[in-house]
């Protein structure tokens, strides 16, 4: 068995494990506790993980997965590729980002990261700033924080991720719901609940 | 912008290796191609690529990637040499 661990999240101290179709092949996630934190980790062959479609989807699956899990009421997630020889060198690394992961915990605690994508149908007739002041604003109205949008093709018409309270979250489901019903010229991305990725900002130095 | 004052002020990059690094630019534009990658990828998404057609495509892009990033990179490094 391959002594690496592989990071997907930082939780409050909790102790679970669960079958998954984790990164790099590996099919069990599990929790090493470092004090009060906690972090789901699978064990892998290599520090280096080559960044596959397959995997980068096998590193979100496992965090939604930790999400839904109930002693979990908050996840700080990591980037893709966060791989560390051994629980030593884990757990030195919780022990020197303490402070910054439970601050960050406690900033997500009780939200979600939810993506919302407005993808133009091809040759389709729209004003585009209408449509991103409308459907901007009643999403905005239910969420905690957005992000910018990344515009990276003429066809998107919106491109955001914003982090909900897990309250709010049926009332953002049903305005997505309703602005799929009400433009018909769009394609509507919705996509989550995410570990919100873009709502902390812990970087891990080199050190694996 | 590349500014005249600019190259007054530095006086060993000539115009033809200015001109040169805008070609490079323009030839080999990381985020364009980076951009393309994403749209490819958001297209097959939603289900108007099929698998095979988005494969084909990611790796026509990637391969571009690599030789945009690589262009650059050498470019920076200063081997680039530059035909008058």
């Amino acid at each position: 068995m391959s002594s690496n661990r592989y990071v997907y999240g930082v939780v409050e101290k909790a102790d679970f494990e669960f079958d998954a179709d984790a990164v790099a092949g590996a099919d069990r996630v599990y929790t090493v506790d470092y004090r009060s934190l906690s972090a789901v980790v699978s064990d892998i062959d290599t520090t280096d993980p080559e960044r596959t479609d397959e995997d980068s989807k096998a590193h979100d699956e496992v965090l939604r997965q930790v999400l839904e899990h109930d002693d979990v009421g908050a996840v700080v997630p990591m980037q893709f590729g966060m791989a560390f020889k051994d629980n030593r060198t884990l757990k030195s690394v919780l022990r020197s980002a303490m402070r910054a992961f439970r601050k960050a915990l406690r900033e997500v605690d009780g939200h979600v990261e939810l993506g919302v994508k407005l993808v133009a149908d091809e040759d389709a007739d729209y004003s585009r700033d209408s449509i991103r002041e409308d459907v901007g604003e009643r999403l905005s109205a239910l969420a905690e924080s957005e992000t910018e949008d990344d515009l990276f093709s003429d066809r998107l018409v919106l491109n955001r991720s914003y982090l909900v309270a897990m309250d709010d979250r049926e009332a953002f489901d049903d305005v997505v719901a309703d602005v799929r019903e009400e433009y018909d010229d769009l394609t509507v991305q919705y996509t989550g609940p995410w570990a919100p990725y873009n709502f902390v900002d812990i970087h891990i130095g080199a050190q694996r | 912008m590349i500014l005249v004052d600019d190259l007054l002020f530095r006086p060993l990059v000539s115009i033809a290796d200015v001109l040169h690094s805008l070609a490079v630019d323009e030839m080999y534009d990381v985020e364009g191609v980076q951009d393309e990658l994403k749209e490819t990828h958001l297209l097959y998404e939603i289900g108007e690529l099929s698998h095979e057609e988005y494969e084909r495509k990611k790796a026509t892009l990637e391969e571009r990637l690599e030789i945009a990033e690589d262009a650059h990179e050498r470019l920076r490094s200063g081997k680039v040499e530059v035909k008058r």
